[in-house]
């Protein structure tokens, strides 16, 4: 029941949001953000702190942004352009830092 | 079993020699829900118990994150608020008179092979001697997001946390932060302090729509769209300054509350030399037991084939790792506690 980041984040990425998560589950791609579902604790931190308004429970997504849902999924388990293999679960987004490189999805948008 | 990697470094496990202070029979790393419960069960079952918890307060994620939200699943309350749960569950435990070490992480463990006795060894250096270890360590050590104004101050003055507010008595006091520890404390201050003056960095709160209203229509002064940019006083801390977009105010302050959130870190768990998978929990078979030989977890950091993260969950998860335990150092024992009902209470 993770917390999710839409398009909204899209281009304005000023990491906000970042500031307020506990665990460190927000990583950076290079034009959005994206929240590890596996290890966000569902504590809502991150929402208002959003000037877009781009992140949402995952239940709750506005029409339109469901795909949203599934892609920040793929950001960690599936291999994105130009690296060995999945990010996974990091264990913090400090850890590992920028990631530089967005999902098929948002690359496409 | 899921298929998982071991994705961290086991540090090599050292070996304490010789151990002359007291030996607890239960220590319980984690004093949030999950540990508390832990805690009674292990005072119900005649055991003596330490509960360590880096934060300053008992409750783990319910009292750091939202202790005035209401909870509706667990079991036995149509609907409580967390932090009255938390007090429930700690007046439950001091029952049976565990030790409570507060303000206190624990970053590493050894063993006696012999007497099969565990050492923890804490950040402030103590060392802890137990026969078993419960992990309730949740989503790691939480600490309070520092105050980036005060890097620079050393005096008195700064606090994270208002466990009594009698002490701010007659006192000004600044609050920092827009979620609802920091209107909650400064609500439960209106009348205690000389003067309630809360600094939020932003326009909108992240708090409940009543406390919000009442804060407004409150004497607390609301600075809001600025941020405190200098603590200043020597020993003791005596004005603030306030940034808020060009202009700089000041305002006299003896105490000053940051409330801006916690930050949870996995990286001591993954010290105490346990098999720690997917960088953050610990697996456990159906007695709650770790892969080293009387370490037990429980709650959120213990995971399994179908597990779910909830207070529930971890209760029974706690019930059925101390009695484990108990039996495991007291092979005499019963595993099953006996009823509550019956005589003890
Ligand atoms: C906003 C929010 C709402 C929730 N709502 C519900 C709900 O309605 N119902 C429900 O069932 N669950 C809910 N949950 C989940 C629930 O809070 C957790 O499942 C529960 O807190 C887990 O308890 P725990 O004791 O295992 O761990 P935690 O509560 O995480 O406590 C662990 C404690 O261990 C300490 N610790 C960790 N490592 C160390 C160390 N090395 N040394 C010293 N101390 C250490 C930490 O400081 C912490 O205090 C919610 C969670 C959030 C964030
Ligand atoms: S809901 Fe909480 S844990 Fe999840 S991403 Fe937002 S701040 Fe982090
Ligand atoms: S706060 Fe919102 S816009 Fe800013 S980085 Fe986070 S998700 Fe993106």
């Amino acid at each position: 029941m993770p917390y999710v980041i839409t398009s909204q984040c899209i281009g304005t990425m000023d990491k906000s949001c970042v500031d307020e998560c506990p665990v460190d589950c927000i990583y950076e791609g290079d034009k959005k953000l994206y929240i590890n579902p596996f290890e966000c604790i569902d504590c809502g931190a991150c929402e208002p702190a959003c000037p877009t308004n781009a992140i949402w429970q995952d239940r709750r997504v506005p029409e339109g942004e469901e795909a949203h849902v599934q892609d920040n999924k793929d950001f960690f388990e599936l291999t994105l352009l130009g690296r060995e293999g999945p990010i996974g679960n990091a264990g913090g987004s400090q850890m590992v830092g920028a990631i530089g490189v967005d999902t098929e999805l948002v690359r496409g948008l | 079993m899921t298929a998982t990697t071991h994705d961290n470094e086991n540090p090599a496990e050292e070996v304490t020699s010789e151990i002359t202070d007291e030996v607890y029979d239960i220590a319980i790393i984690g004093g949030g829900p999950v540990g508390l419960y832990g805690a009674y069960y292990a005072g119900f079952r005649g055991k003596s118990v330490v509960v360590i918890d880096s934060l300053s307060v008992v409750g783990g994620q319910v009292a750091a994150l939202y202790p005035e939200k209401k909870i509706y699943d667990v079991a036995g309350f149509p609907q409580i608020l967390g932090r009255e749960l938390i007090e429930g569950l700690h007046q439950q435990a001091l029952k049976y008179n565990p030790t409570f070490l507060l303000g206190e992480s624990v970053t590493g463990r050894s063993v006696n092979l012999d007497s099969n006795i565990h050492t923890l060894k804490t950040a402030s250096g103590r060392k802890i001697h137990t026969r078993a270890a419960l992990i309730s360590g949740g989503v790691g050590t939480f600490t309070p997001k520092p105050l980036p104004a005060a890097r620079n101050f050393s005096g008195e003055g700064l606090l994270y946390f208002i466990p009594n507010p009698t002490e701010l008595q007659d006192l000004d006091v600044v609050v920092v932060g827009g979620g609802d520890s920091a209107i909650d404390y400064c609500l439960m201050l209106k009348e205690v302090a000389k003067s309630v003056t809360l600094v939020h960095r932003r326009s909108e709160f992240r708090a409940h729509e009543a406390s919000v209203k009442e804060l407004f229509e409150s004497s607390v002064e609301v600075i809001t769209d600025a941020e405190v940019t200098s603590l200043l006083g020597d020993d003791r801390l005596e004005k603030v300054e306030i940034t808020k977009g060009d202009e700089v105010i000041y305002r006299n302050c003896d105490r000053i509350v940051a409330a801006l959130g916690f930050n949870a870190n996995v990286a001591s768990i993954k010290a105490l030399g346990i098999d720690v998978i997917e960088n953050r929990h610990i697996l456990v078979n159906t007695k709650m037991e770790t892969n080293v030989d009387g370490i037990y977890a429980a709650g959120d950091i213990a995971t399994y084939d179908g597990k779910v993260k909830l207070i529930a969950v971890g209760f029974g998860e706690a019930a059925t790792a101390i009695n484990n335990a108990v039996v495991r150092i007291d092979p005499k024992e019963h595993l099953a506690p006996g009823h509550s009902s019956d005589n003890k209470g």
